[in-house]
């Protein structure tokens, strides 16, 4: 039984429990936000944690790490930039 | 929000990271009858080694560490109190009291003894490309395969160093990753007196080697030894690793061959996560072959007369063997003072064996300092150190000639700092600060001083303990 | 060996060293800056740096005497004006920000408080305005509710503390300075009409001595045999998270240390000097939770969208308090060819003390009245009514 999430308005299937980052990469999207400060594509690094690549915004909660999250059903996920002043 | 009460909590041991250290030290006090906290920040205890595969993974019959499950429930039987998806951000005034944030905000809690077993962390170096999407660590290929049955590409290529790339590769070909090769700095696998002598003292884990070496020629699978990532290149539409081209470990900038690839793992050994320890005033030193800073403890790996522990790889690297006899080690050391019996007193004995292996078996490969000061050296100036505030080596080239300070070794890194931005990102130095110091001539990480937040923390969290007795201030200094 | 020789020691490369050195060598004296650690690490790297152009007239957390702030207006007017042209001087990028700033007032007191430095502002010729809550939350609305009232303030705003005390460094070596860090001074002695400096890199004779070695400035008096009055205190400061901007002017308290920014990089700054740990002068000092915890909570009364924001950074930073909470600067007595500057507001003074001190060096006037935050009035067992 997969669960049904939500990434940035698509319906996306996730193997049930899975990691959102593996939920993520399994549906084909490694770009999870813009770099703050290049505007580059940036995916996820270390899936642990620590290099804070992965932030994306979850059911409301921003810079919640992927690697760090596992997948329920309804999820709702927006990726995107992370912002700056400028 | 301001204002609202927090309520104080205290145990008896507090123990920081739910791997293999933590869970062995939590589960052998618990059942001696003392209260014990663990807490992680990940969603479940297990630590790296021991990550719990996802509930789809499980009813396939895929759990590949079913040690890990049964440790897991081992402690939760014993009735320690797990605190997952927490993370232990600072230290009160008091020098002990761990501040916590959690989804429900943020906590405290005194312990009369602290295990700190917070792990460690792979090791990269930069390379021209290494910020593409489809650009990770070893350890992340790892955790998709063995955690999620996610194949991390489809045409994978892994990287850098250490014994750690084997094993990984075969969890790849375990789900039909094509595995384009395996490029290894060192030449650890040639026919060396040193790696006869490893192989001959220990010979379950030369066994479980050649399986692994065993597996990959079978699917031939290339082994490069002397080689290192030169350059990775973008696909047409510039979001996602294509190529990546190897060197010579002695020339890095001098291409070799090329691969096409649509992933890219690269890992040089660990390092470990001593914040938290730092915090709690644990002093460090530098260990000139990793160029890390290295806790300094007793061999219960007590630092100095606190009640300060640590267990496992944030006291070193030394595998997951010898963290779980850290675990012992520490919790035998702490049932001592409190005058309890239960401590498994063959631990030690097992503690130093795999300390022996890990010992021998990491010098068959190249030093992780000097390998970092080779890579660092060759790296263009446009290429991006520090990934969270996009500072190039050029740029910390530039203020480490400006902040040279030769009577104090290298350049002054917290200068080198304050000019670039580098190491003031969100990641917090994590994944840069080895690379600044070597591009700054730094032997090995200034012992700088510990800074709270471990971890970003929200304000309003913060807040939170306004007024509350572990934020009093008993005396105002003017 | 001989010893080294030049015209001046500065002691000390923080903001207040490397400017002095600068506006002596601009004149074509030899300058020695002996720093014991590293450049800008103490209190100039650790500073908000804000430049406070419109009255203080507040508090750090602790402090018992107030500053007298009228006195300080035109003195903070001097500076602004300098401010302005540190960057084309030194031909250095140092990151000035002038974007203003608003001082906000949440009780009737208060109120009355921002209404009363209005007046020392207008008499000093600064451009200020008191606003009421309303018209302060329009001009940002990030205020929260109970700000009754605020003074805005053009001409507020900070600069780089990283960049500024390097950028004048580099200008005053390429005017002939010799900069020399991790080279504690170890002792003083008068040496003819001059003095005597021995540093862990040797000797240097030297005519004139300019002491801004910050909290350790009483250490290096004592050296030289003047026992002075000042008293090391650690303040802290906090970083967020890059965040998107919310936060276009400077927003300080009138009433409790607070100082809140947004940088170019987006990260959030917030100070207002309360305490640290207690000071750590052979080290880094810690932070302290409790203030942590004070701090923010007030930052995010005052402007209650920094709630959503991450904590990243917090870190320590000292200086020299004074007795009476007044910045020093002048000639010391008893010990001729030998100055000082320190004490609170010395990143938003330090073009102005910079300029005086090469001034009192040269044994010209100071651009500015100053005679009456001399060094005299800090001297140990010190009987004001003899001369000396």
């Amino acid at each position: 039984m997969n669960a049904r999430i939500e990434v940035d308005g698509e319906t996306v299937s996730a193997p049930r429990g899975a990691m959102l980052t593996a939920a993520l990469i399994a549906a084909g999207r490694w770009v999870l936000r813009a770099h703050p400060v290049t505007g580059t594509p940036r995916g996820p690094l270390c899936g642990m944690g620590v290099c804070l690549e992965c932030e994306v915004t979850v059911d409301g909660r921003p810079a919640t790490r992927a690697c760090l999250t596992r997948v329920t059903d309804g999820m709702r996920v927006w990726t995107g930039t992370g912002g700056s002043a400028s | 929000m301001t204002g609202a009460p927090v309520s104080p909590d205290a145990c008896d041991v507090a123990v920081v990271g739910g791997g293999p250290a933590g869970l062995t030290a939590a589960r052998r006090l618990a059942a001696a009858g003392l209260s014990v906290t663990v807490l992680d920040e990940q969603p479940e205890l297990g630590g790296q080694y021991y990550r719990r595969p996802s509930a789809a993974v499980i009813e396939r019959g895929g759990d590949h560490r079913p040690a890990g499950g049964r440790l897991i429930g081992a402690v939760r039987d014993a009735g320690a109190d797990c605190r997952t998806d927490t993370s232990v951000w600072g230290v009160a005034d008091d020098g002990r009291t761990l501040l916590l944030s959690g989804p429900a905000g943020v906590a405290t809690l005194t312990a009369r003894y602290l295990i700190i077993a917070t792990g460690a962390y792979e090791r990269v170096i930069p390379f021209p490309g290494w910020e593409l999407p489809g650009v990770t660590t070893v350890g992340f290929a790892q955790h998709l395969a063995a955690g999620d049955g996610i194949r991390v590409g489809e045409r994978v290529l892994l990287a850098g160093s250490g014994p750690f790339l084997l094993p990984v590769a075969c969890s790849l070909l375990d789900l039909g990753v094509h595995v384009v090769g395996i490029a290894e700095a060192g030449t650890p696998y040639r026919l060396s007196g040193r790696g006869l002598l490893t192989a001959a003292s220990f010979p379950a884990r030369l066994a479980e080697f050649a399986r692994y070496v065993a597996r990959l020629a079978r699917h031939r699978v290339p082994l490069w030894q002397d080689r290192v990532v030169a350059r990775a290149d973008a696909s047409p539409a510039g979001d996602h690793v294509a190529s990546v081209t190897l060197a010579a470990t002695g020339t890095p900038a001098t291409p070799v061959a090329s691969y096409a690839v649509d992933a890219l793992c690269v890992g040089i050994g660990f390092r470990p996560q001593s914040e938290i320890a730092r915090l709690l005033g644990c002093s460090l030193s530098g260990d000139p072959w990793s160029g890390d800073l290295l806790p300094v403890t007793d061999p219960t790996g007590r630092a100095g007369q606190s009640d300060v522990y640590l267990a496992g790889e944030a006291r070193g690297i030394g595998g997951a063997g010898r963290a779980a006899a850290d675990g012992e080690v520490v919790a035998a050391a702490i049932l001592d003072r409190e005058g309890r019996p239960g401590g498994d007193r063959r631990a030690a004995a097992r503690q130093r064996r795999h300390a022996r292996f890990a010992g021998h078996n990491a010098r068959l490969y190249p030093a992780a300092a000097e390998l970092t000061r080779r890579l660092t050296a060759a790296l263009p100036d446009d290429v991006h150190v520090c990934r969270c505030e996009a500072v190039t080596a050029g740029q910390v080239r530039a203020a480490a000639a400006v902040a040279a300070a030769p009577q104090h070794g290298g350049a002054d890194l917290g200068a080198v700092r304050a000019l670039t931005r580098a190491g003031m990102g969100p990641c917090q130095g994590r994944e840069c600060q080895a690379t600044v110091a070597a591009l700054c001539g730094a032997v090995a990480e200034p012992a700088g001083m510990a800074r709270m937040p471990a971890r970003p923390v929200p304000v309003a969290d913060i807040a939170q303990l306004a007024g509350t007795p572990v934020a009093s201030t008993p005396e105002v200094t003017g | 060996m001989s010893a080294a020789t030049a015209d001046v020691l500065v002691v000390g490369a923080g903001i207040l060293g490397a400017a002095t050195a600068y506006h002596l060598a601009r004149r074509g004296l030899r300058v020695t800056v002996a720093e014991r650690g590293a450049a800008n690490r103490e209190g100039s790297g650790t500073t908000a740096g804000n430049l406070h152009v419109q009255a203080m007239h507040t508090r750090r957390p602790g402090q018992e005497v107030p500053v007298d702030s009228e006195r300080l207006v035109p003195l903070q007017k001097a500076a602004s004006d300098r401010w302005a042209k540190v960057s084309e001087e030194i031909g250095a990028d140092i990151g000035l920000q002038r974007a203003g700033g608003l001082m906000v007032a949440e009780t009737e007191d208060q109120v009355h408080e921002l209404k009363v430095k209005a007046g020392w502002e207008a008499a000093a010729g600064l451009d200020t305005e008191v606003l009421d809550g309303d018209s302060a939350r329009r001009m940002l609305p990030s205020l929260g509710p109970s700000v009754l009232a605020a003074t805005w303030c053009a001409a507020d705003g900070y600069a780089n503390p990283l960049l500024v005390t390097q950028s004048y460094l580099t200008a005053a070596q390429r005017l002939g300075a010799t900069v020399r860090t991790f080279c504690p001074v170890t002792g003083l002695q008068r040496r003819g009409s001059g003095w005597r400096a021995s540093t862990t890199g040797g000797d240097l004779d030297a005519a004139a001595v300019v002491n801004v070695a910050g909290p350790w400035a009483s250490q290096v008096a004592a050296m030289a045999g003047i026992e002075l009055r000042l008293t090391p205190v650690a303040i802290q400061m906090h970083a967020t998270v890059r965040a998107p901007a919310l936060l276009p002017h400077l927003v300080q308290h009138i009433g409790e240390g607070l100082s809140v920014k947004q940088v170019s990089a987006g990260t959030v700054l917030i100070g207002g000097g309360w305490p640290s740990a207690p000071i750590n002068l052979d080290g880094r000092t810690q932070a302290s939770v409790a203030s942590m915890a004070g701090n923010l909570a007030q930052a995010i009364r005052v402007l209650p969208p920094l709630a959503g924001l991450r904590l990243l950074r917090t870190w320590a930073g000292p200086l020299a308090a004074t007795p009476d909470e007044m910045p020093v600067i002048g000639a010391v007595p008893g010990a001729p060819g030998m100055f000082l500057a320190a004490g609170t507001y010395a990143f938003t003074f330090a073009p102005l003390w910079s300029e005086s001190l090469a001034a009192l060096v040269a044994g010209e006037n100071p651009p500015t009245e100053i005679s009456d935050l001399g060094p005299e009035r800090l001297l140990k067992g010190e009987n004001l009514a003899t001369p000396h």
